[in-house]
This record gives C-alpha cells, structure tokens and sequence, in this order.
C-alpha cells in the first residue's frame, strides 16, 4: 500500500472508514472503486437536489432537497429485500398449496415453453427474391424427432439451411409427450452459391408462433433469396410461403 | 391504533397520516400523564394545521386513560359524559396505551417531549414515501418513542451492571446475557429519538462490557448514528420486531424482576417487557460457558417450544431392484462366500427391515419422481460401487486427492462433484460456469438435428451415435449469467446442473447439450446457494432477500418460501430423505424446514458468526454446520439439541463433508487445511436423558482434540469443497492462492 504521505487526503478519510468498519485485509484498487463510488453518488445526489431546489424556486439548496434526493435515489438504486413481515405473509400463502403431483413419463421436466430459453431467439429479415425459378425452393418440411430444442446455431454464409439444433434425445424408453422440430432444409445449394458471388446469401427463417407451444410444435421453413429486399416483397414471401408449405 | 380514525373521519383524506403522528403522539402523551405535562401543545408542533378538533379528543382521550388508571371512576364517567367520547374508542388506546410504556417514567422535561413530538411530525412526511413499499416501517420504529430521558439511560444500565454484579455467581452468567439486547435496544432508541451525541457517548461507555462475539454488530451499530441510517436496514429492522429471546431459570429472573419494580425508573422494565422473550425454565441456572455455547445469533437463543415438533430424520426406504450379476463382479462376493451363480439376485440393501422405521417419513409424504430406467442403472452401479468401498475409522483414513484450480485469480465462487465424481463444475466470479471431466472420458454434447438425422436409430449403440465426437473436449464453458455464480449443484442423474447468480436468477443446463434451459426468476437479489434434491426434480436456493425457496424443475414459481431468517441465507441443503431442509443464514442460526408445509421446525443457534457450510450425516439423524468463526458444531435433529462443537479451525469453514457411512467428518477452511474428524466417536457420546432435553442444558466436552484424527494443510489454497467419492476417497477443491 502506497505510504500515508503520499497518498491525497481523499484516499486516506477512506482508509480510515475502512478502518473503522472493520475491514483490514483488501486490494489496493478497492481505495480508487470506493472513491469513485462516492464521487458519482454525491454528485447525483447534490444534482438531484439542485433541480428539486430550482423547482421548488428557493435561492439555495438546502438539506431538504438534499433528504429528498437521497430519498428518491434509495427507493430507485439501493433498494433493500422486502420486509420480513410481508415475507411471512407470502410465505403463508405460498405454502398452503399442497406440493403438486409428479407426472410420470413426461422426458425432460421443464416448465412451459414461455418460461423456458429454449426458443430460437431471433428471425431474419427475409431478401426479394429472383423470378428464377432455381432459388428459393420450398421442399417438403420433415419430421425430425428430437426433444426441447435449444437455441438454434447461427447461419452461416453459404451454407444454406439452417437448422435448429435437436437436442437432447429423451429416453429410450418412451417416445410420448416430445417435442418434434420440424426441419425444412432447401438442398440447392450449388445453385445458389454459384448465382451470386456478390451478394451475401441471407437464408430466410419464417417462424410460424401460432404454432408453438399448442402442439409442441417448432416449424421452421428455410429459404434462399439474393437481393436486398423490400418490407412489402418480404411480406409477400411471406403469405406465399405459409402457402406453400404443408402443415403436418 | 385503527381506533383513532373513527375521531377524524369527518376530517378530509389527507389526515390519513395524521393517526400515525397522532398514535405516537398519543403514547407519548400517555407515557407521560404521570408527571403532568399534559399540554395540548406539542400537538400544534404538528405540520398539517387545522385539525384542533382531532387533537383535543386525542388530549381528551388520554385524560380519560390517566383517570381510569389511577382509578378515578366517577371522573371518568362525568367526562365521558361530558365530552361524549364513545368506549370502544379509549378501550383501543388502552391497548396502544400499555404498548407505549407504563406511565411512570420519569423523563419528559418539556424539552424533550417537545423534540419527541417534532420527531415524529417529523416522521410523517418521511413515512408517507416510505410507506408505499415497506408498509410498517413507521409503525415498528414509532414504538421507539418512548418515555426516558436521554441523559439518565447511562444511569440506568451502569443501575443494572452494578445490581447483577453483586448477585451470586451462580445467578450473574445468566443476567448477564441481558446486557446486550438492552445495550442495542437503548442505543437504537437514543439514535431514533435523534440524541445522537448521548447515543455516542452511551455506546462508547459500554460497547466495551459486551461479549467478545458481538463485536461484529457492535461495529455496525457503531456506523448508525442518525436515524435515516436505520431505515434502509433491514436486518436492523427486523433485530427491533423480533423479540430476543433469553434463557433464563426461575430463581434467576425473580431476583431481577424484584430489582427492576423496587426502583422507580423502570425503563429497563420497558425494554425487556417490550423487546425481549424471557423464556423462563424451573432448573438449575446455567452456567457461563453453557450459555456461551448457545448464544450468539442475531435473535438471542431459540424458544424450546419452536425445537419440539417432530422431524422424521430417518431415511427413505431404498426401492427393490434387481442386480444382474455378471462375469466382471469378480471382487463382490455372495454373502456365503460361495461361487457365484449366473443368476440375478434381489437387492439386500432395501428389504433388510420390512417394517416401517418411525423416524422416517412415509414414501408418499412428499411426491418424488419415478424411479426411470436410467435411474435403476445408476443404483445399481451404486451397489456394485459400495461393495467395493473403503471402511474409514481412526486407524483407517480416507486418502485426500486435491483438484487445483490454476490461473482463475480468486474467482471460484463454488465448486460441485456428481455424485460419482465424474465431472466437476466451477463457478466463477466472472459469471461463467466451467464443466470438468474428471475421468479420461471427455465431455461429449448431442449431434445437432441435420447429423441426428443420418444416423441410424435403430443400432444398438444409439446413444452414443448421438453424441458428437468432433466438439468432445475435457472441459466446457457455459455462459449465461450476469452476475458471480455463488452456487452449482449437479442432479442426481447427471443430466442437469443448477447454478445461481448474484444477478438473482437460477439457471438450468442440460449436460447433455451444454446449454442453459431455464432461468428461474424469484430472488430478485444475489442467490447465495443452490442445491438439487437427492432424488432430483426438486431443488432449494437461498439468497440475499433472507427467503429459501424450493422449486420444481417444471414449475417457473418457487412450491414453497422458506421465510423467517433475519439475515441472508448463504447455505441451503436437503435432508436425505429430501423431506427437509436445512439452511444457514448470516443472523448465525441454522434452521431446519419442512418441505411438506413449509414450517420451520428447528431453530439451532449457537455459532458465533455467518454459517457457511452445513452437511448432513448419511443417517439423517445428525447435522454438521461450518461458519466463519472457524468452528465445527454438531446437532442431533431429533431433539434439536448441540452434541458436540470441533475446535480447531482459524478461519472460515466453507467446506464441510460426511464420509459415505458416516464415520468420519471432513471440513475444509479459508485456512488452507482440511481436518478429518471421528463423528462416530462423537455422537456415541451423545446424552439424551430428559433432563437435557427439557431444560436443554448441554453439557458439552472439550474433546476436540481426541477428534481431530488429521490435519492436512495445502500450500496456499483454501479449500472450496469437499467431496467423498462412492469408495470413500476425498476429493477437495480450491483455488490456489498466490499471496
């Protein structure tokens, strides 16, 4: 620890607070965190304070607008865990429920869809497509079993189907009561490759939400379009698609 | 105090806060008809003006209480009559009356009545933004609004010190656990009532006089010293609302009951009748080192009522199963010892008693999931790997293997094996959870669904076609949290792991695809610990909002909250009939809950300082908990009752572990040392005559050093965890240390 001569005067009031409250053993970076700490606090508060002053058309700031700025700042940045009483009381309700049967055979136990981080968490925006007739062909969607799909890889350029990962294989023994990911891969990708070299390929991921969570299924429809798009093609796409594809 | 409103209901609604001002006004106002300054005007001190009306029934009010009390009922009928105040309206303020404080004080110089008075007008335009979120906060801070003259509190506690000085030896242990509840209680009232320089003054006289393992409070208290600063305190908070409870014997508390109403000043009287539980026993007084060993927490010792419900510590039966024998069991042996045949045999393990043991819970007491396929496998693999394990005892010491973590620069927050020591998971203060493979055989995720669907699904080795041998590494990284990661645990099956976060969440992964499935979001403050049930499915966390919450694994919101501890709850672990659970918490009490309904049925103080490691016997009947004073106690669940207490650490235990039938304890300290104790030796001398069950004396021996059977120091590293494989090998876990 740097020599109590040379340290500003600042750093030594904190040592000494440390002292106070006891603590002994810390890192020299915590004197600089402390300080720093203390410096954006009391400026917030003394700004806070300022405008409640100003509002108030008083000349000076005084202590009240100081106690009502801490005030306000507590209820927003330190806030404390809820009383104790309040914590009986939820807890009595809480626990009067009995604890819930266990349902058997239903694979992995997780909570419903919504609550769970197993959806894929993000969409495409989906490219114009050429008149050609060669890219962006919609193949038959098939079934691939697999249980709760977790977050699905990132495209990568040139490879044109994007998958969502199936994950865990739920046990041998049963099969019931899984999750299926649907997976519709395009398979022309030479084609694609080869008509445009400049514009990166954007693979288009249509997911259909009504779907999902009423009949535990996740379909995915891939595509493969070349030019930028507009919003209305994109929206045109589509309606084609849901079109198009069959619904299982 | 609701009776108050019936006065100002004419009044418009912005007096809704008046009958708080007023309610403390009124105690005052009671507390000080004795000595006769019963003037209207500390009222007009009151910041919303014009309710006179209200302040005179207020004034009227306490007349009529002063009158009844010195028992002037005539007056007290021509007054009623008079002023025509309704009975139910002054029988109320009898009630809050007697709250405040019996009449007799002797405090209130006008001065000081009127500063109280101020205070709490004061209080009003404080409580109203308060009130919103913590609804009772003026309520539980007003009742400090007592009676006492700031500068005679000194009097009154060296008045006290000096009586219990001069009583008999046998009675001064006990009196004097008095001193600190009263210390803090007279300290936090000085500092309410905004006498900061007496309060000053008053804790630096007797701060001293406490016991040595108050020092840590005694330094927080001392940072108090307005009373802004107790508002955002919770722990202080809840220190004021929950009675602290004393033990103390028959003969013992008479002497000092006769003390106190000799003397005129009885503001001692006030707090204990106010503050604290004397919960009296017929009995032998205790004696010092007694009633050290079981004071120490934040609320005073445990009332012997809250320790008598009946736990059922026993275990659960172990379900039948079939064990195939096969050419490789070459080690097991029949138990006739003869050659073995090629036949399957039943389990012995679980039908050796057929009849059900008392102290256990029944199967279906809590619904616990189905035994799978995959879960019989691992039981039997658990057999064949007990037959094969190591009997431990004094002359026969597990061997130690200590996994090092390099380069992770004080970041390993917590640390956990499965069960069969497979794999290791650590988690970081950088909010990482790392994965480990202690065995050669890497860590392997499922193929994703285009290679998935290549395969061959019908082949006989399935399960490995789907994992994917390109990415099998030694160890993996899962991301996730936002915040250190206080706490992992490993299901049962191996398929899951638990972690939990300064950043309040819980998080679930799955093993087999190394990613995060769900976050359980409830503590909305840091997760200290976290642990899954021994049968899986359910799991306990415990946090900074001083709740443990038990979860299911398909439920977003916890089953049940665990609520009642003073202070966060740093460690949180099941029974291993998983009915219970236990957590240890910063007030320096473990608790011991029901899963079933929630109750807390066991109340065990004694540590000096924040418990960080607890660790249940293999039996279910016994409890070790760890904390930072550096001691090991042992509790008997059944009685609820401390059987022993291992010296010898000088530093925080973080690490506490039971070998696999239960003879020998593992601790593991900040002190770079991991100590083995012989538990065997230590609970055979367990006394449970009744006598220490009623009265809950304990006599404990100071055996610690015959029980200490090794001290292992490491060089540098404290040791994170402990871990007793299935052959009863130790395995410990910490990183290492360069300072």
């Amino acid at each position: 620890m740097a020599s109590p001569k040379t340290v500003p005067k600042d750093a030594q009031v904190m040592m000494q607070i440390l002292k106070d409250m006891g603590i002994t053993e810390y890192d020299p970076r915590v004197i600089n965190q402390m300080l720093e700490f203390t410096y954006r606090y009391v400026t917030t508060i003394i700004e806070d304070a300022k405008i409640y002053s100003t509002h108030a058309k008083k000349s000076n700031v005084d202590a009240d607008d100081i106690r009502l700025a801490i005030q306000c700042r507590v209820d927003q940045s330190f806030t404390s865990p809820p009383p104790r009483d309040f914590l009986l009381d939820i807890a009595r309700q809480k626990n009067q429920t009995p604890l819930p049967l266990i349902k058997p055979y239903t694979g992995p136990r997780l909570p419903p869809d919504r609550y769970c981080l197993s959806a894929p968490n993000y969409r495409l925006k989906s490219l114009q497509k050429k008149v050609s007739s060669s890219a962006g062909r919609i193949t038959v969607p098939r079934l691939s079993v697999g249980a709760v799909s977790s977050r699905p890889s990132t495209p990568t350029l040139g490879i044109p189907s994007v998958q969502t990962v199936g994950t865990k294989v739920g046990t041998p023994v049963s099969l019931t009561g899984q999750r299926f990911t649907v997976q519709i891969p395009s398979s022309q990708a030479a084609s694609v490759k080869s008509a445009t070299p400049t514009t990166p390929t954007v693979q288009n991921v249509l997911i259909n939400p009504s779907l999902i969570g009423s009949k535990n299924i996740l379909i995915t429809t891939n595509m493969v379009s070349q030019n930028s798009s507009s919003d209305s093609t994109a929206l045109k796409r589509k309606h084609e698609d849901e079109d198009d594809y069959d619904a299982l | 105090m609701a009776a108050v409103q019936d006065g100002p209901k004419e009044l418009d609604a912005e007096k809704e806060t008046k009958p708080e001002i007023l309610s403390d006004g009124t105690s005052n106002l009671l507390g000080n008809t004795a000595s006769g300054t019963l003037s209207s005007s500390p009222l007009t001190a009151a910041p919303a003006g014009g309710a006179t009306k209200m302040e005179d029934q207020q004034t009227l009010i306490a007349v009529l209480q002063f009158l009844k009390r010195n028992k002037l009922s005539e007056s007290v009928e021509i007054l009623r009559r008079e002023a025509g105040l309704g009975e139910h309206q002054e029988d109320s303020q009898a009630t809050d009356g007697s709250g405040g404080g019996k009449g007799d004080g002797d405090g209130g110089d006008a001065n000081s009545l009127l500063s109280r008075v101020s205070i709490t007008s004061a209080a009003a335009p404080q409580s109203m933004p308060v009130k919103k979120d913590q609804p009772d906060v003026s309520v539980v801070l007003s009742a400090y609004s007592q009676q006492g003259d700031p500068s005679l509190y000194q009097v009154y506690y060296s008045g006290l010190k000096n009586f219990i000085e001069s009583v008999l030896d046998c009675h001064r242990a006990e009196l004097s656990q008095l001193f600190y509840p009263l210390f803090v209680h007279m300290y936090l009232e000085l500092v309410y009532n905004n006498h900061e320089t007496k309060a000053k003054a008053f804790f630096d006289k007797f701060s001293g006089d406490q016991e040595c393992y108050y020092q840590d409070d005694l330094r927080i208290l001392c940072s108090l010293t307005k009373k802004e600063h107790l508002k955002g305190n919770e722990v202080l908070l809840d220190f004021r609302t929950s009675r602290f409870v004393l033990r103390i014997s028959r003969d013992s508390y008479q002497l000092l009951k006769r003390h106190l109403q000799e003397r005129h000043n009885n503001q001692i009287w006030n707090i204990i009748q106010e503050h604290l539980y004397i919960d009296i026993f017929d009995g032998m007084p205790r004696s010092k080192s007694q009633i050290d060993s079981m004071s120490g927490s934040l609320a005073g010792e445990a009332r012997r009522e809250v320790n008598k419900a009946k736990v059922f510590y026993g275990l659960l039966k172990e379900p039948e199963i079939e064990v195939p024998l096969d050419d490789e069991d070459d080690e097991a042996e029949n138990e006739e010892g003869k050659p073995k045949k090629k036949k399957t045999k039943k389990d012995s393990l679980g039908s050796k008693s057929k009849k059900q043991d008392p102290n256990a819970p029944q199967q279906n007491r809590i619904p616990l999931p189905e035994l799978k396929d995959s879960d019989k496998l691992d039981k039997i693999m658990y057999m064949k790997e007990s037959t094969k394990r190591i009997r431990l005892g004094p002359e026969n010491l597990p061997s130690i293997c200590f996994y090092t973590f390099l380069n992770a620069f004080q970041g390993l927050t917590a640390v956990d094996f499965t069960d069969d020591s497979s794999l290791l998971a650590g988690g970081f203060a950088d909010s990482t959870v790392r994965v480990w493979s202690v065995t050669p055989k890497k860590l392997r995720k499922v193929k994703s669904t285009a290679e998935l669907n290549v395969i061959d699904k019908e082949s006989d080795d399935v399960l490995e076609r789907i994992m994917d041998e390109k990415t099998a590494s030694e160890s993996k990284i899962l991301h996730g949290h936002s915040g250190p990661v206080y706490g992992v645990s490993f299901s049962p099956d191996r398929n899951y792991l638990l972690s939990s976060s300064e950043d309040g969440t819980v998080r679930l992964w799955s093993l087999q695809t190394f990613t995060c499935l769900v976050g359980y979001k409830g503590h909305n403050y840091p997760v200290w610990d976290t642990q899954f049930s021994p049968f899986g499915y359910y799991f306990v966390s415990g946090g900074h909002d001083r709740v443990a919450r038990l979860w299911a694994m398909d439920h977003y919101q916890p089953l049940r909250i665990f609520a009642g501890h003073l202070a966060d709850v740093t460690c949180t672990r099941f029974h291993p009939n998983s009915n219970y659970v236990a957590t240890g918490s910063t007030d320096r009490t473990v608790r011991l809950w029901d899963v079933l309904n929630g109750n807390c049925v066991r109340i065990l103080t004694g540590h000096k300082g924040p418990i960080h490691s607890l660790a249940f016997s293999p039996n279910g009947k016994f409890l070790a908990s760890g904390s930072t004073d550096g001691r090991v106690l042992l509790w008997d669940i059944g009685h609820g009752l401390m059987i022993g207490e291992l010296k010898g650490h000088t530093d925080t235990i973080y690490a506490l572990k039971f070998s696999r039938d239960g003879e020998i304890l593992a601790s593991g300290s900040m002190d770079n040392t991991v100590r083995l104790w012989d538990s065997m030796k230590a609970f055979d001398e367990v006394e449970t005559d009744d006598f220490t069950a009623t009265t809950g004396h304990i006599h404990l021996p100071d055996n610690s050093q015959e029980l200490l059977l090794g001290m292992y120091h490491s060089k540098s590293t404290p040791v994170t965890h402990l871990h007793f494989t299935r052959r009863n090998l130790l395995l410990a876990a910490g990183t290492y240390n360069s300072q």
